[in-house]
């Protein structure tokens, strides 16, 4: 099959092909970009069940009663629910960032929303934001207002007394010094913003901002002196007693002057040096003032007198636990001795924080944000790790959102059942295992838990399916039995007096020439070919072992962190050529891009030959190619030293000389995740950065952004193709897993191909899917994920959007008859269309209600046809094979038997419409002329008897009781649509007594067509006879019913104009 | 059909140039004079549509739709020779759902009224906004399908809102999106227009797809295949039946 066949009608062929060869004569400007490619839609599989990580939430009690609330996805977007949580939707994708930290509702107008782009909870994986956006209607539309350098936002306040003026507590870049940083405001609603309170150095800035409730120029704000490397962080300053720029600040005069609050000037204030600060004024009394202080003796203190005086409360565990992750306070608004204070476990002080205890109930864990509402201070509402939560009684007990999916994969892979599985690891989250289609949807049910902690790389055991390999942080790798969840815990362990440094995402490899050898890395290269029952080191340490970047010990600055989110100089991607299982190449978090070509018995860094390219440049990516194994693919993640730019090379002679194929330049944003060949065309790229998907399909010189099916700006992680479907399987970190159906026509877009008016595409074989039924009605609250299309995906090209005049779709079968015509997508680029193979349903005779089975046609018979498209006088044509669902269990020859049987049912249907029509015209003809004869003519009497002869005989054949009730009313049409039912429905090879059913239906149909004949007969020449004697006109019976009676789509009897109802 | 008419037309169009940034008015302006300009769309006084609609890529009804000022609206969807018929005669919609064996006609309230009102606005919403009582907002350009389209908003009286996306070479609708409170709930659907041909003058859309926001196989697809205009209709039509729940 040509991947682009074009035209066939003879009369068009010569002036076509012209065009065709002008165009590749003289090329023209090569457009490739989003909208070449982004008609192929995505499904997003989800889960919600694990969910995701939530930075912020604000919501509102709206006049009607309901409640709106805004979730902040900590790189998930923004979600809106206008049901209090039973339905959400995402509100903020088409946005560039989608790393939430702060959210406000303006407290003037509920439609006003807020939000501050780049998390402040600053863990290693930690995405980043591009500033701060405003929308006035409810989120549906959005205006980027500024602080574009910021990063991260940690809080938005909006005067309650003058809606322009609003505040923005910034605590700026995390990875790198920057001046964009500290408390902004705007007195002109975002037009421009005035930094107003700035830290001390150019690492310092805004972590905590509280208005005082009753006075707006009165507010407290944090200063928060912070940083992070790739191998250490610090809240505050290096170590627990050196001085930092963090600091607790008080103006009176919305920001214009501020007072520090310390230990010399405010009695009870704890001693410096800090590290992050959280600060609070309690809504219902401005003299109370709450601040969590990060310190050598981090605690709870409280204010009674406006913040003059303090006083140590509450500091146990989860009050003063990974304050640079919690540090964050919610008091009710009613009650100034009732707070929250989220943590590992969220907690509850209802004694004005002397004391606290467990609020947690249920919930996932690592909450990072609280609402409380206003009018019933019992519902509460928690964003924790694992998604969104809702209490009615004010944090005992939890109920879980189960429709937000903002799932934090790492990574993914498939297996080749069919439908194949998916497998992955998530960000606090585990391992997972889903369907990549179910029957009714991939709902929550369709994903299983296989391990625990943060979850990473997940793979099947190729060499027994029964059993995956899975991880959780810092290298704990398990082999897991499937069905029993039994796990054998494998991970390499030290020798003496060693160390081994597993990274906090340590990569799992399986080796693609040799099924059951396994690869994981730790500053060595352990390999296993006994499903870990023992490892071999094949390699010395692969690292610079660089000994400063080794003081994991000592992270974390005033509180010690140390969690393996720090572990550095450790061994990061792994990939043996598939080409040569003896070419092994390996990157890690500092730098290192290791080859060996010999099994590792010898190893060389290759990174020195890499033009351009910074030194110890995270390798986030290392991808042997599987079409040349000279061929390279290396992708460097500088974010850990504030350069957010993706940085890709090629080398095509094992690492000696390189190129670099992915820069700002191509227009990619983002710092570089992954990056994977094709597994069937080498010049066809992908690539996932942290903001999104792109596609190379010329080896990486042009590179467009997928944003195909409300796929969002979302950091893509790792990708995979599924061999066997050509599917392309995203892991997002934030928005789960999403499926492009079928890449094919990725393969076949050239230059030449861009460059053509239309065309159509070549698609991987279709299938009829087996009609199969599933899942259950679970309410609204529930995400389910989309399946693919059970239908034939048509593909084709065009170069710009049809806007005028037809284009048509029609499909021919193998004799060059049009047996459907379907409507044509009509967007610039890839299109998509789906048919779903079935011939036209039969006709029907109108009755009390539609039959439903009979009104789809049954599906055509796997073979050969032909789609063909008509745009304006330019015809196009390609062939569509159709095939078998490969999972059936009955051949070709009983299909054959299935479809010969359904269109017997089929004809049968059109012959009773022939037959009702037939009646019907008869009992017409004699109202007609029944109704020019005198009332008490004899005639009319006979015609009313023989009208009425005729209507006995139509209501043996349809139910003719109306009402719209279950009247159970069930006639030859009706037995025989159930029939049609039956066979359609299964398309294996029909029940003996589904072909004796037809037979006795025929036989039914022929005797009441036997009673129409006989009426038809004598009688009615009687009386064609006695019309005569009067003038009128003999009632003739039409042999059959006109061709578009009784079809689907024939409108109703439209005598009697637009009223008449029958 | 495609016609050398739209082929002048839109080379008039491309020629015009565009010397600054437009203004939301004028983008009102040019799709009016796209479209045919004001005169000949005032001068539609009925407006009828013939074809068929496909919904869910399964089922297909014939359709017919029509249109009468001030603001009359009535469509017949039919299958097995059932119509199912909704209405609205400028106070009152009703409809009638024949397909489970019941046809009286149903009244529907005024939110469940409120995409029929808006069917029955012949000229559509950019024209005359701000007498309808619509404010019109413009917020550049946004990428629909592949193509850069002019993004207006306009906010009606009760807070609905439509997005209209303008294609940027000749400034026909080619997208909208509706978000109505529907019952206390919003409600969002997005309608894809195309195939446009002049029908006595004025640009028509006869490939009309609708569904959730961002699906790009839409659910409900509508394809026209004649459009009539100012042939007589009846105002008894559009209103709710005098002789309903009466049997024949």
């Amino acid at each position: 099959m040509k991947r682009l066949i074009q035209l066939t009608f003879a009369t068009l062929a010569a002036s076509i092909f012209a065009t065709v060869t002008a165009t590749a004569a003289a090329p023209v400007p090569l457009k490739f970009d989003a909208g070449s490619i982004s008609g192929l839609s995505a499904r997003n599989i989800g889960s919600a069940t694990m969910s995701g990580r939530i930075a912020a939430i604000d919501a509102v009690d709206e006049k009607n009663g309901k409640t709106t609330i805004y979730v902040g996805a900590a790189s998930g977007g923004v979600w809106k629910s206008s049901d209090g949580g039973t339905t959400y939707k995402p509100v903020f994708d088409l946005q560039n960032v989608q790393s939430i930290g702060a959210i406000t509702i303006d407290p003037s107008d509920p439609r006003t929303i807020w939000v501050g782009t780049g998390e402040p909870w600053t863990r290693n994986s930690v995405s980043v934001g591009d500033g701060i956006y405003k929308s006035s209607d409810g989120g549906e539309t959005w205006t980027h207002l500024g602080l574009e350098n910021s990063e991260r936002i940690a809080k938005i306040i909006v005067d309650p007394k003058d809606r322009n003026t609003v505040y923005a507590c910034v605590p700026g870049k995390l990875w790198s010094d920057s001046a964009e940083r500290g408390l902004y405001k705007t007195s002109d609603g975002g037009k421009n913003w005035s930094l107003v309170l700035k830290g001390a150095n150019p690492s310092t800035g805004c972590a905590s901002i509280s208005m005082d409730p009753q006075n707006s120029g009165v507010m407290f704000a944090s200063l928060w002196d912070f940083r992070r490397k790739g191998w250490t962080f610090r809240s505050g300053g290096e170590n627990p007693t050196s001085p930092s720029g963090s600091g607790l600040f008080r103006s009176s005069d919305g920001g214009t002057h501020w007072t520090e609050v310390s230990d010399k000037t405010n009695k009870g204030f704890p001693v410096k040096p800090y590290g992050r600060i959280a600060v609070t004024v309690a809504p219902s009394n401005n003299k109370i003032v709450y601040a969590l202080v990060e310190s050598p003796r981090s605690a709870l203190f409280r204010s009674d007198d406006g913040g003059q005086t303090w006083e140590e409360r509450d500091r146990s565990q989860f009050m003063v636990w990974r304050p640079f992750y919690f540090a964050t306070l919610f008091v009710d608004p009613s009650n100034p001795e009732h707070l929250f204070k989220p943590d590992l476990g969220l907690i509850m002080s209802e004694d004005g924080g002397k004391s606290f205890s467990n609020a947690s109930g249920g919930t996932h864990g690592d909450h990072h944000a609280v609402w409380i509402d206003p009018k019933n201070p019992q519902q509460v509402i928690s964003g924790d790790d694992g998604g969104i939560w809702y209490s009615q009684d004010a944090g005992s007990k939890w109920r879980k959102g189960e429709n937000l999916p903002i799932s934090q994969f790492y990574h993914v892979s498939v297996d080749d059942r069919d439908p194949y599985q998916v497998y992955g690891g998530l960000q606090d989250n585990s391992s997972w295992v889903g369907q990549s289609e179910y029957p009714g949807g991939v709902g929550n049910a369709q994903w299983e838990n296989m391990y625990g902690g943060d979850g990473f790389w997940s793979f099947s055991d190729p060499a027994d399916p029964d059993y995956l390999y899975t991880e959780a942080q810092g290298g704990t790798i398990g082999r897991v039995n499937r069905k029993t969840h039994e796990i054998r815990d494998i991970q390499p362990r030290a020798n003496f007096h060693e160390k081994l440094r597993f990274n906090w995402n340590t990569p799992i490899a399986l080796s693609p020439n040799e099924k059951g050898t396994i690869y994981i890395g730790a500053q060595f290269l352990f390999r296993s070919r006994d499903h870990g029952q023992s490892w071999d080191r094949i390699s010395p340490d692969l690292t610079s072992n660089d000994p400063l970047k080794q003081k994991q010990e000592e992270s974390g600055g005033v509180t010690v962190d140390n969690s393996a989110a720090e572990m550095h100089t450790t061994i990061y991607s792994i990939s043996e050529s598939p080409k040569n299982g003896q070419l092994i190449w390996v990157g890690t978090d500092d730098g290192n891009l290791q080859l060996t070509r010999d099994g590792g018995k010898s190893w060389n860094n290759m990174v020195g030959n890499i033009p351009g390219l910074p030194k110890n440049a995270w390798v986030s990516w290392v991808e042997a190619s599987r079409f040349d194994e000279s061929v390279v693919y290396a992708a460097f993640d500088r974010h850990s030293f504030g350069d957010m730019q993706p940085w890709v090379y090629r080398s095509k002679d094992y690492g000696k000389t390189w190129t670099r194929i992915v820069a700002p330049a191509q227009g990619v944003r983002g710092y570089a995740h992954v990056i994977r060949e094709d597994t069937r065309k080498s010049e066809l790229l992908f690539l996932g950065t942290e903001f999104g998907l792109w596609v190379s399909i010329d080896g990486g010189t042009q590179w467009a952004q997928y944003k195909g099916g409300n796929f969002p700006n979302v950091a893509v992680r790792d990708l995979v193709v599924q061999p066997r479907t050509s599917d392309l399987v995203i892991a997002t970190h934030g928005r789960g897993i999403w499926i492009i159906d079928d890449i094919t026509p990725l393969r076949a877009l050239t230059p030449s191909v861009l460059n053509l008016e239309a065309g159509f595409i070549e698609a991987r074989p279709q299938q009829q899917r087996l009609n199969a039924q599933g899942g259950w009605p679970g309410g609204d609250a529930v995400f389910t994920g989309d399946n693919p299309p059970n239908a034939a995906v048509i593909t084709y090209y065009q170069k710009s959007r049809h806007l005028f005049g037809k284009i048509t779709l029609e499909i021919l079968d193998s004799k060059g008859v049009v047996i459907d015509s379907i409507a044509a997508s009509k967007r610039r680029g890839l299109n998509r269309v789906t048919w779903g193979m079935r011939v036209k349903p039969p006709r029907v005779p109108s009755a009390a209600q539609v039959a439903f089975n009979a009104s789809q046609g049954p599906r055509v018979l796997p073979g050969d046809y032909t789609v063909r498209l008509t745009k304006g006088e330019q015809v196009y044509s390609a062939p569509l094979k159709i095939g078998i669902d490969a999972r059936a269990k009955y051949p070709l020859a009983e299909r054959q038997q299935e479809f010969d049987a359904a269109m017997r049912v089929h004809a049968l249907f059109g012959t009773m419409t022939d037959l009702v029509y037939r009646i019907n015209a008869a009992r017409s003809g004699v109202q007609e002329r029944s109704g020019k004869l005198p009332e008490k003519d004899a005639l009319r009497a006979q015609l009313a008897a023989y009208c009425s002869k005729l209507d006995e005989v139509r209501k043996q054949i349809v139910a003719t009781k109306e009402g719209g009730a279950i009247t159970g009313e069930e006639r030859i049409r009706e037995h025989m649509d159930s029939l049609y039912g039956a066979i359609v429905n299964y398309e294996g090879r029909p029940s003996d007594y589904q072909l004796a059913a037809i037979d006795t239906q025929q036989r039914e149909l022929a005797d009441v067509a036997e009673q129409f004949k006989k009426l038809n007969g004598e009688q009615l020449t009687k009386l064609n006879t006695a019309l005569s004697a009067k003038q009128l006109p003999p009632i003739a019976i039409p042999d059959a019913a006109p061709e578009e009676a009784g079809k689907q789509s024939a409108s109703g009897d439209k005598k009697g104009g637009w009223l008449e109802r029958d | 059909m495609r016609g050398t008419d739209w082929l002048i037309t839109a080379t008039m169009i491309l020629s015009m140039g565009t010397a600054h940034a437009l203004t939301a008015d004028e983008l009102v302006a040019k799709n009016i004079e796209a479209r045919g300009g004001a005169e000949k769309l005032h001068a539609i006084q009925t407006l009828k549509l013939t074809g068929k609609l496909v919904v869910n890529g399964q089922f297909e009804l014939a359709l017919m739709q029509i249109s009468k000022r001030p603001a009359m609206y009535r469509n017949e969807a039919s299958l097995q020779g059932l119509t199912a018929v909704q209405a609205y005669d400028g106070k009152q919609a009703w409809q009638i759902q024949p397909f489970g064996g019941r046809k009286d006609p149903e009244k529907l309230s005024a939110d469940d009224a409120k995409d029929l009102a808006e069917s029955a606005d012949i000229d559509g919403p950019l024209v005359d906004y701000k007498s309808k009582g619509y404010t019109l907002d413009y917020f550049g350009t946004e990428d629909v399908d592949g193509t850069e389209a002019y993004k207006l908003k306009l906010t009606k009286k009760d807070g609905d809102i439509e997005i209209v996306y303008l294609d940027p070479d000749h400034f026909l609708e080619i997208r909208s999106l509706t978000q109505r409170i529907v019952h206390g709930v919003e409600q969002v659907n997005e309608t894809d227009f195309g195939e446009f041909e002049k029908v006595n003058g004025v640009y028509l859309p006869f490939a009309i797809e609708s569904g959730p926001k961002g699906v790009a196989d839409k659910p409900q697809k509508i394809s026209f295949d004649k459009a009539e205009i100012n042939v007589s209709a009846d105002d008894a039509t559009f209103h709710f039946p005098a002789s309903a729940g009466v049997a024949k």
